[in-house]
């Protein structure tokens, strides 16, 4: 018999490895069970948040926008606390390249404009 | 000054929110302390100012500078049946106003289609509604 395809999902070892890093204290595997399913929850909750954002501002294509909308919904983001100071804050300098405008030589910006595709 | 008209403001909801917990008095057979009915009008005057911030966030996202009912059901969104009693009187206001519109138009070709003010406020009113 065929195994049904399973729903695309983050890693198990990257939820753990996050989930450790923020908690600082050891968990049983029951807690982080608990804490899987409540990721798998976030995610869905998030990709509807999103599509209403999106639709709203009548769009097809999730942009940077519509994430600094649910951000700040979430009280992630506020009048103190921009999403730039957040991306400097938690993402590795890869990341931050390529979500934080740069001008470069030539008075160019790069990116010019940031979308998600989901 | 500004001081001014928020205390006038904060007075203004506490009535209302006096008048509301007093229906809920009648209707449920409880009664309110005096503090609870304070509180309860500090946290909707706080809900205002947070309510006021995201509808200005979501108008601006929709590059409007005009809040719309479409950005009071998104403020309802978190909470299910909060977004479907909305989405009802919104409707509800809809066709009401659509009533009027005709209304307007069998009377007098003159008047050009005013803006009824009702519709914001009557929006406000019922999420004030919903919190008691």
């Amino acid at each position: 018999s065929q195994k049904e395809p399973r729903e695309p999902q983050v890693p198990r070892s990257l939820i753990k490895e996050i989930f450790r890093h923020f908690a600082k204290m050891p968990m049983t595997r029951d807690a982080f069970k608990i804490v899987e399913k409540c990721s798998e929850r976030y995610f869905q909750q998030l990709s509807n948040d999103l599509e209403a954002y999106t639709h709203h501002a009548g769009r097809k294509t999730v942009e940077a926008a519509d994430l600094e909308v649910l951000m700040r919904r979430q009280g992630l983001v506020t009048d103190k606390m921009p999403l730039n100071v957040l991306i400097e804050r938690y993402l590795p300098l890869e990341y931050r390249k390529l979500l934080i405008p740069v001008a470069v030589s030539g008075n160019k910006v790069i990116p010019r404009k940031i979308m998600f595709f989901f | 000054g500004r001081g001014r008209c928020v205390t006038r403001l904060k007075a203004a909801v506490h009535y209302t929110v006096g008048c509301l917990c007093e229906e809920v008095e009648e209707d449920k057979d409880v009664q309110f302390s005096k503090q609870s009915i304070a509180a309860i009008s500090d946290i909707t005057f706080r809900q205002c100012e947070i309510f006021a911030k995201d509808l200005e966030m979501f108008a601006r996202h929709a590059k409007r500078t005009t809040v719309t009912t479409e950005d009071v059901k998104l403020l309802a969104r978190r909470s299910n049946s909060l977004l479907k009693y909305i989405t009802q009187k919104s409707e509800e206001l809809a066709s009401n106003n659509m009533e009027q519109k005709e209304k307007k138009k069998k009377k007098s070709s003159t008047a050009k289609g005013e803006r009824t003010p009702g519709e914001q406020e009557a929006a406000g009113v019922q999420s004030l509604h919903l919190l008691k």
